[in-house]
């Protein structure tokens, strides 16, 4: 660097935009400081349990984000590619856990007691298990065949093209979807045992309220498989050979490491979680129809880009985040619920001008990018 | 690989080469009146807009603007398997059967401006049931307006669409503004409550209505802590329902559909709104809803037309619905039986107007046909009874609002 | 006949017996049916079913093809019998065996569309040719036997003498084009081109006065989407810069349009052609004030930023917010049109005229723009940022000008698009339009002029074409995407590039990444 001719002094880079820059983020955070103060100081019309019941639809949300985000980032850290079709796999899983709980709810009998009950009612937590398992292996299949038709054979082109073919995958499974089970929007059939609109009451400073049993099912298991994922990535003999793909695709293949199978692989590993994620969705949320993957799909793209794109804590980090912001940052800055979106991608530019690589990307110096 | 390829190429070509063959057939000569000839009726010659020439062998169109593909698909999809039941349902006339064209056109104005243009370009077709949302139709609307092809729309709710003087626009859906101030009446008088929320869909429909539900109510001295809208079907509507139970309204009120609805009355068990009372509209209304919201939807309220609720017309369509498609009717989207009636008036007003040519040929005076529909007097279909105002909202009468009780809808004004 | 000669066989049959089923699962086999029945003339009135001899040509065509791919082109002849056997065989056995599930759902009259939508008895006893039980067997005969005609066809087709009749017939081709060549007089070969183009300005002016409104719609429609993939591309293409919310500056200019000439909400009605160019000045200043804090921001986080900015302002256009500034969700209605020496101006063919000729004007500015100093420094700075900066061209000033230019592009497209349409809403600005404008690009082939007009014909006009398959138009498109990109990554009609050197394409193609632009990190 010390030996670099610098240009000629006319043709400076300019300071004008990253001051703008700066002063566009310290404008838009001041506001964001002004809204805070006023909701919180002198407004100060929510109770604190209000708070928590935010807090609490947040990270369930936020969890199921993670798990999409996740996807979009292992395949990003080791192709270099925005695999924009993730959404849909998360959508095919929704249906798979859909048609499982169908299927175990059409299945009746008569208990012991006599009354007539559905296999999904009488052993509620095998049906579940039943659901992801489905889900994940329908998702993975799915997120396997994906790669292997409509990326595997551009590996080599200029990136936008694996990109507009992930838009064309997309666009395909979506109609797909459509065309096989009707544009109808489905209700899960969840168990009795976690129905929506059940939940845990439990009192907060003084005021009682209901964590849905969803919910709970919903963030603790985001937090068991992000957890396996992180152990399967750091320790296993796979995740090191995800890493060292991610790091130099030759090399790793010079090192005997099957690139196009552990690329497979990555692909099956996001894909499940993405079926994992589907089937939440589903439990928790209730709707299942075709068009059901795109937006959570866009939602943890911007996750996966808010917390460092290619960084798998960062992924998670950036869901709960995003998560968070969208459920409690309307009320906290006392702006409507519509503007959610709008919140979250100001905060998602405001932290990239602040830190270019997410919050915990690698930060690169512009002359090294 | 190289298979699918290959395979894909082939099915596209096929595709384009029978989408480009019948194009002679379908488009007969531009020459849509030739008045010298005797055959020609008369009417043809009075009307304003000419005649549309059915040929023996061809059949009477009729067209239906609506999404198909996208988010909205179901929509679009109900209302064309609606429609085709009402064209199968149409004896022929004169020996012509009716054809029931329906075309994608994705619920925005850059797709109902190139269906309607599609359309006007079909000399045989004669009325449009459509379109379904508002952004096309205001699109569709002038170009139809150039031929003289009437509308009748079974859902685009829009108040401008009959504000802009249209001869050829009209529609059987409830208009916002009925339904808007007989729903914040009820709610005031009836229910006796003072302290509400709207919420709405963040759509078209569901907007316009919760706009005048707000205002209204708050004209009767109501107070509405709170009007919000969400994105609709974006299924995680805790938060929103958190805020609102802050202000702790004694009921809920909701301009949307079924589906956000189903998840609106879930989740507000679990946000400290238990006690408020969930009440929608005629978007809401529905077995769907039941299905849906399950005991979590007892003691709501929604809205109908003011009709028999259940007339043999319509059971003997619900049965023919069921058995053509595998789903009920209304469980795509609430304006199922609209559609039907859209199109069964359609038809029966061609009926109305239509000449036999000596020549053998079906001649529809387009103008005649225009005022017809917009004449629609006292006409009863299965999903109401529509006298169409001179500005083409048919349907004037105020809503029957439905509590839910035990699993069921019970009307209750 | 080794066990290295079946399996390949018995995969492809059992891969194609998997997409013949999800045809018949989303009814696919019926609409081909419909088709070809078409194409020989009958007439099928919508909503009926073709005549059954129709669905067995479908089958016999299917088959034939299984057998023609299946067998391996350097194969010998009675090989490549023997695998279009195997792969028809398994094909059939496949479909023998969904067949006897199909036939069971008839006979016990199960109806399974609450869950597959698609499968109504009638078109399951089309696909069984209403032959009931022993249509497994039928299924089984059929594709055996088509299969291996399929294989009978590529023998002979490809065989030495059908190859060295085609090559005759080539060769004899471009004897006649080499001696037509020779024998032109001279003036055609000097004003050839200019003929070509009179000609091309002639057909423009008289045909939209004879072929109807519809066609009209359509070519104008692919008018304003090649001036908007001409906009994308200097910001993509030129100056490498990946964006993904391009929707959001057609807005600008749609909403301008809209707001300033539109009896409601403000009833300014300013007129189109003053309200055209406020739209294009708002399309730059929103990318003025989208680009200086974003500038500079690396490839894909600059893509992610830029598709939550379309969202932005799509979101904020409907919103409750901004509901009696422009209209919400119902949009702007009743938008007035041009007008020209005070005659009004907006008639489906005044339309198409006007898109024609603001296309080719951007086509030229384009063209000098490419060439220019400009231009060139924009390549420069999408091949290589660091070796651009030290020759001395402005990194930051450079892709801000690009962004300007390219929103203006499509501000002017915008604003066009709402007057034409009399209407505009924020359906018309979903992240949709931004993804198939850079579609257009990508299948046309960036930085290519003739590849953005047919881009932008395949994917705006072919999706009118396809109007005819319905419901099955988008699984057609978004299959045929992913086709192309596989099959022809450059594009249907690549840049030439004739101001760079030779080499450049197959960079492209081996680093997967032109240089250190915008598209890469």
């Amino acid at each position: 660097m010390e030996n670099e001719i610098r240009p000629p002094r006319r043709y400076k880079r300019s300071k004008l935009p990253k001051l703008v820059r700066w002063i566009f983020g310290l404008i838009v955070l001041s506001y964001f400081f002004w809204r805070l103060y006023t909701v919180f100081i002198v407004q100060n019309e929510y109770t604190p349990d209000i708070w928590v019941r935010l807090l609490i639809s947040g990270l369930v949300i936020g969890g199921v984000y993670s798990l999409i985000a996740i996807g979009y980032t292992l395949v990003y850290g080791i192709l270099r590619m925005i695999n924009f079709a993730h959404g849909e796999v998360m959508m095919i899983g929704t249906f798979a856990g859909y048609f499982v709980f169908e299927a175990t709810n059409a299945i009746r009998f008569t208990s012991s007691t006599g009354e007539i009950t559905s296999l999904s009612n009488a052993q509620p937590f095998l049906s579940i298990l039943l659901a992801f398992i489905v889900g994940m292996t329908v998702a993975a299949t799915f997120g396997f065949l994906l790669e292997k038709i409509a990326y595997r054979p551009l590996r080599k082109a200029p990136r936008l093209i694996p990109l507009i073919s992930a838009i064309g995958a997309s666009i395909f499974l979506q109609n797909l979807a459509q065309l096989l089970f009707s544009p109808l929007v489905r209700d899960y059939k969840n168990p009795d045992l976690i129905a929506r609109g059940q939940g845990w009451a439990i009192t907060v400073a003084g005021a009682r309220l209901t964590i849905p049993y969803t919910g709970v099912l919903t963030f603790s298991l985001s937090i068991i498989l992000m957890f396996a994922l992180y152990t399967m990535v750091r320790k296993s003999k796979l995740g090191k050979s995800m890493r060292a793909v991610a790091a130099d695709k030759s090399t790793a293949a010079l090192m005997g490491i099957d690139v196009n199978g552990v690329i497979s692989q990555t692909f099956i590993i996001s894909g499940m979680l993405a079926g994992a994620a589907g089937v939440m969705w589903g439990l928790h949320n209730g709707l299942v129809y075709y068009y059901v993957g795109f937006m959570p799909g866009i939602k943890a793209f911007t996750s996966a880009v808010l917390g460092g794109i290619g960084n798998i804590p960062g992924a998670m980090l950036g869901g709960m985040l995003l998560g968070l912001i969208e459920s409690i940052g309307p009320t906290a800055l006392g702006i409507s619920y519509q503007l959610k979106d709008v919140l979250a991608f100001v905060i998602l530019i405001i932290i990239l001008i602040f830190r270019p690589s997410g919050i915990l990307g690698e930060v690169l110096s512009e002359e090294k990018v | 690989m190289k298979n699918f390829k290959g395979l894909i190429v082939v099915i596209v070509a096929v595709l384009l080469l029978s989408a480009c063959a019948p194009a002679a057939v379908n488009t007969p000569a531009p020459a849509e009146v030739v008045p010298e000839t005797d055959k020609v009726p008369a009417e043809c010659a009075a009307d304003r807009y000419g005649c549309a020439k059915i040929e023996p062998g061809q059949t009477i169109k009729i067209g239906m603007g609506s999404p198909m593909t996208g988010g909205d698909a179901s929509f679009g999809i109900d209302a064309e398997q609606s429609g085709k039941i009402a064209v199968a349902d149409a004896e022929p006339l004169h020996g012509f059967s009716f054809e029931l064209v329906a075309e994608d056109d994705q619920g925005a104005a850059e797709g109902g401006a190139a269906v309607a243009n599609k359309f006007v370009a079909d000399q045989t077709l004669v009325g449009v049931a459509g379109h379904l949302f508002s952004g096309a139709t205001a699109a569709a609307m002038p170009i139809y307006e150039a031929k003289g092809i009437p509308m009748l729309s079974p859902s685009a709710t829009n108040p401008t669409l009959t504000q802009k003087g249209s001869a050829v626009f009209n529609r059987v859906p409830f208009t916002d503004a009925a339904q808007g101030k007989a729903a914040a009446t009820f709610i005031y008088e009836e229910l006796g409550f003072r302290k509400i929320a709207v919420m709405h869909d963040g759509e078209d429909y569901g907007k316009g209505l919760a706009e005048i539900v707000k205002v209204e109510f708050e004209a009767l001295g109501g107070e509405v802590v709170e009007f919000v809208g969400i994105t609709s079907k974006e299924a995680d509507y805790t938060p929103v329902l958190t805020t609102i139970a802050a202000k702790s309204p004694e009921l809920i009120y909701f301009g949307g559909y079924t589906q956000d609805a189903g998840v609106l009355a879930n989740q507000m068990k679990t946000t400290g709104l238990e006690n408020a009372v969930f009440f929608g509209c005629d978007g809401t209304f529905g077995t769907d809803f039941l299905n849906r919201a399950g005991a979590n939807g007892e003691g709501s309220y929604h809205a109908t037309p003011r009709t028999p609720p259940q007339t043999p017309e319509k059971t003997a369509f619900d049965e023919a619905y069921k058995a053509a498609y595998g789903v009920g009717p209304g469980e795509l989207s609430p304006f199922t039986w609209n559609s039907y009636d859209c199109t069964t008036a359609l038809i029966e007003k061609v009926g109305d107007v239509a000449v036999l040519g000596a020549d053998g040929a079906l001649y529809i005076p387009r103008g005649a046909l225009v005022d017809a529909v917009r004449g629609l007097n006292n006409w009863t279909g299965i999903s109401g009874t529509y006298t169409c105002a001179p500005v083409g909202d048919c349907n004037i009468q105020g809503p029957q609002f439905h509590i839910v009780k035990n699993g069921a809808f019970v009307p209750v004004n | 006949m080794n066990k290295n000669l079946v399996s390949p066989s018995l995969k492809r049959g059992l891969t194609f017996g998997i997409v013949m089923i999800i045809f018949v699962l989303i009814d696919l086999d019926v609409m081909v049916a419909t088709m070809l029945s078409k194409l020989f003339g009958a007439n099928v009135i919508r909503g009926s079913l073709p005549d059954v001899r129709f669905m067995v040509l479908f089958l016999i065509l299917f088959g034939m093809f299984v057998g023609w791919s299946t067998s391996s082109d350097d194969a010998k002849p009675t090989t490549k019998l023997f695998q279009a056997l195997v792969a028809g065989l398994t094909l059939g056995v496949v479909l023998g065996l969904f067949d006897l599930i199909l036939n069971q759902l008839i006979v016990t009259g199960t109806d399974v569309r609450k869950y597959l939508a698609a499968l109504a008895p009638e078109s399951i006893r089309l696909f069984l040719f209403d032959q009931g039980a022993i249509s497994p067997l039928l299924h089984l005969g059929l594709f055996t036997v088509a299969s291996l005609l399929g294989s009978l066809m590529k023998i002979l087709l490809k065989s030495e003498s059908a190859s060295r009749f085609f090559k005759g017939v080539k060769s004899g081709y471009q004897g006649l084009k080499a001696k037509a060549q020779a024998n032109t007089p001279n003036w055609v070969k000097k004003y050839g081109k200019f003929l070509l183009f009179l000609l091309i300005g002639l057909l423009a002016f008289f045909l939209p006065r004879i072929w109807g409104s519809y066609n009209n719609y359509v070519v104008g429609l692919v008018g304003l989407y090649v001036i908007l993939g001409i906009g994308l591309n200097i910001i993509v293409g030129l100056s490498g810069q990946l964006m993904l919310g391009f929707a959001a500056f057609f807005a600008m200019g749609a909403y301008s349009v809209a707001l300033l000439n539109a009896p409601l909400p403000h009833g300014i009605m300013l007129g189109f052609w003053p309200s055209l160019l406020i739209g294009i000045l708002m399309a730059v200043v929103a990318a003025v004030l989208l680009g200086l804090p974003v500038m500079g921001m690396r490839g894909d986080y600059l893509a992610i930023v830029t598709l939550g900015f379309g969202e932005i302002i799509r979101i904020l256009l409907k919103s409750d917010l901004l509901t009696s500034f422009t209209g919400g969700p119902r949009g702007i209605q009743d938008i007035r049109g041009p007008t020209l020496f005070g005659q009004p101006f907006s008639s489906d063919i005044d339309y198409t005229y006007i898109i024609l000729v603001v296309m080719v004007l951007s086509i030229i500015i384009y063209k000098r723009l490419e060439r220019s100093r400009t231009g060139r420094a924009w390549l420069a700075v999408k091949e290589d940022t660091k070796v651009a900066q030290a020759t001395g061209v402005n990194i930051m000033t450079n892709k801000l000008l690009a962004l300007c230019l390219g929103a203006a592009f499509a501000g002017l497209a915008g604003g066009i698009f709402a007057a034409r349409n009399q209407f505009t809403g924020p359906n018309d600005h979903q992240l949709m339009v931004s993804m198939n404008i850079l579609s257009i690009l990508i299948v046309g082939g960036v930085n290519s002029i003739p590849g953005i007009i047919l881009g932008a014909f395949t994917l705006k006009g072919l999706p009118e074409i396809l109007r005819e398959i319905e419901n099955y138009r988008l699984l057609v498109f978004g299959g045929l995407l992913v086709v192309m990109m596989i099959s022809r990554p450059e594009g249907l009609w690549p840049a030439t590039r004739p101001n760079i050197e030779k080499d450049e394409g197959n960079k492209l193609k081996e680093d997967g990444a032109p240089g250190e632009g915008g598209l890469n990190d």
